[in-house]
């Protein structure tokens, strides 16, 4: 079998019009992370369901491992498991209790489900918290016993939607952790997220979408060569003062490009061209060299950021420094 | 499906049970209910001759019979703690149907039911677990009901294991038709609201115009019919029949007629509600 999860001409317009996915199309192959990165809207929980049997595909359809999500939904829903973006626990219970239920409702009878229940909390580091109710739980605990959940059954197909969202940064690292591990047992898992650190640390093979559509697909290293060069940014005092900027540059042959009140050079070098840049700078706020990254891509190709509405660029200056000095 | 239908149910039990306010105040409702309603009305002190009033004992007694003559054949029982008590298993099964609906919300609101949905189980089993749950519910609660009415003085005459057995079942197929429509309806209804104002609705209407309260002979004659088509009627004649012996006009018509509107609304709902699951 060439795909483990393939989908084919998805196209999801919901009640009321709204076209929440808009012709996907891609092909997972056995064993690997591919995930899909793209902003809040973008479509991927709705691709999510639509794999999962939650939602019918308006047009086209998906196969996991061979099976059509349209035509043989209780034969898909045997093989994947699930982690939706929103918590499904149910918080008056204990977690063991979430964790066994689920697996009898798989069908396994009551001792080999103890058992199952027990190997996955452990899998997910919450053996000794099981018996307390959920409602006492972390939010990264709560994460993790979502994915105890969808794996208590072993599926060989695992979707993962925004796993991390909400966690601060050492739980996060925890999670991405297991879900390597889980990829190393062979399962092949397809995750969402919009955080770009995450699809870069974890995926083989991303897809960003945006609008319902895929914009580029490939492993993070190639769409991040793809992009060529390194990236200058420049924040200006505001848009008007941007474009003035990268009109200036654009008319003495750079590359340039206004993001709102920031400028985005293109470069070959960027420490040799920052002396060059030097005269140009003046009024400007912050000069920062980018490492090349997927967010970088999203932007280049779309002209925004992932996280435009919820983050300044201060944050996002932050979590580059906070990056660099984990590495 | 029948395994999936019972873990679920459990589950809402557990559940149930775990929230103690929650359990001990619907133990402790049905113990207030007759207590209040069964014991603040003595039919037979309404005719107990003035003190004072000079009658010839004679008179006194064949009055006293056919007053009491007239109150059997409204009541089926001398005795409104009796009828009240017996209506009261049914009306709780009219009360616990609401519950089966607020469940539903609740795993819709919680995201449990589109976990449960991503799993192989099958559809018909999330619905049935929300029926199998309420009929366990009615079923505790009326067991209780039953014990201090009994303490409480209610007079089961003559009635056997068999006839408990019985009247279970037809307080079962009630619970069942109510906790169906609730239920079916909260998969397509968007807030908790919605299923409280129905039950606003429903359920008073639904105890007032039946045999459970009050006899419907007494009703001015619209109302009688109403009651006569209120499968709740049919419940608590039928009830009350296997446990105080009280005459019911056709006893397998009602059973029909109640085995019916349980069978629709049961058949209807499961219809309704794996489509809404489905096609989505
Ligand atoms: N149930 C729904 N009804 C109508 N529109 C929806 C519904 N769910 C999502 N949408 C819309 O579909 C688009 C894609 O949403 P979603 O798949 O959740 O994106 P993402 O997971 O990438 O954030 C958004 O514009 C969202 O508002
Ligand atoms: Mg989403």
């Amino acid at each position: 079998m060439e795909c483990a999860v393939e989908a084919r001409g998805l196209v999801k317009v919901y009640p009321g019009g709204v076209r929440a996915v808009d012709g996907v199309s891609f092909c997972i192959r056995p064993g690997e992370i591919y995930s899909l990165l793209g902003p809040n809207g973008a479509g991927k929980t709705t691709t999510v369901k639509m794999l999962a049997t939650l939602l019918k595909p308006t047009e086209g359809d998906a196969f996991i491992l061979g099976r059509s999500v349209v035509r043989e939904r209780y034969e898909v829903r045997r093989l994947i498991g699930v982690t939706p973006q929103d918590l499904t626990s149910d918080d008056e219970m204990t977690g063991w209790e979430n964790v066994y239920i689920q697996a009898r409702l798989y069908g396994y009878p009551a001792g080999e489900a103890r058992e199952r229940a027990r190997w996955a909390l452990e899998y997910m580091g919450l053996l000794d918290v099981a018996h307390r109710k959920v409602s006492t739980y972390s939010g990264g605990m709560r994460r993790r016993l979502e994915i105890a959940m969808s794996i208590v059954h072993k599926p060989k197909v695992l979707f993962l939607d925004e796993p991390t969202l909400g966690l601060d940064v050492q739980s996060r690292r925890h999670l991405w952790d297991l879900i390597r591990r889980l990829r190393g047992e062979g399962v092949t898992i397809l995750l969402t997220t919009h955080y770009m650190e995450e699809a870069e640390e974890l995926s083989d093979r991303v897809a960003i979408i945006d609008h319902g559509r895929i914009i580029a697909e490939g492993a993070p290293g190639e769409l991040i060569a793809k992009l060529g060069g390194e990236r200058i940014h420049i924040l200006m005092p505001g848009p008007s003062e941007a474009e003035k900027l990268a009109g200036e540059l654009a008319s003495s042959g750079w590359s340039a490009r206004a993001h709102g009140s920031e400028v985005v050079v293109t470069v070959a070098n960027a420490a040799e061209a920052l002396a060059e840049l030097a005269p140009h700078l003046r009024g400007a706020r912050e000069v920062r060299i980018a490492r090349p990254n997927l967010e970088e891509v999203f932007l280049e190709l779309t002209g925004r950021r992932l996280r435009e509405e919820e983050e300044s660029f201060d944050a996002f200056r932050y979590r580059v420094m906070t990056r660099r000095l984990r590495r | 499906m029948a395994g999936a239908s019972l873990l679920l149910a459990w589950r809402e039990l557990k559940k149930w049970v775990g929230r103690r306010g929650v359990f001990i105040s619907s133990l402790v409702t049905p113990l207030l209910w007759i207590a209040l309603f069964g014991k603040s009305f003595n039919l037979q002190a309404l005719f107990t001759p003035p003190q004072g009033a000079q009658l010839p004992p004679g008179m006194v007694e064949a009055f006293r019979r056919a007053i009491e003559e007239r109150i059997v054949s409204l009541f089926g029982t001398t005795d409104y703690f009796t009828f009240v008590s017996t209506g009261m298993l049914v009306v709780f099964a009219v009360f616990q149907g609401m519950f089966a609906g607020v469940s539903v919300i609740f795993d819709k609101r919680l995201g449990y039911l589109e976990r449960l949905m991503a799993s192989p189980v099958p559809r018909s089993s999330i619905y049935l677990s929300k029926v199998i749950a309420t009929v366990a519910r009615v079923t505790i609660l009326d067991a209780i009901l039953l014990g201090v009415a009994l303490a409480m003085g209610l007079k089961i005459s003559g009635a056997g294991p068999i006839d408990f057995l019985v009247a279970w079942v037809y307080v079962v197929l009630l619970a069942a038709a109510l906790a169906a429509g609730y239920a079916t309806m909260s998969f397509y209804a968007e807030h908790q609201e919605a299923v409280f104002a129905a039950s606003n609705l429903i359920n008073l209407p639904l105890m007032f115009s039946s045999s459970a309260l009050f006899p419907v002979k007494q009703m001015p004659h619209w109302l009688q019919v109403v009651a006569k088509w209120n499968p709740v009627t049919h419940a608590a004649n039928l009830v009350r029949h296997h446990l105080i012996g009280a005459p019911v006009s056709d006893y397998w018509l009602s059973v029909a007629y109640l085995a019916t509107v349980t069978a629709v609304l049961l058949g209807a709902g499961l219809y309704l509600s794996v489509r809404w699951m489905e096609n989505r």
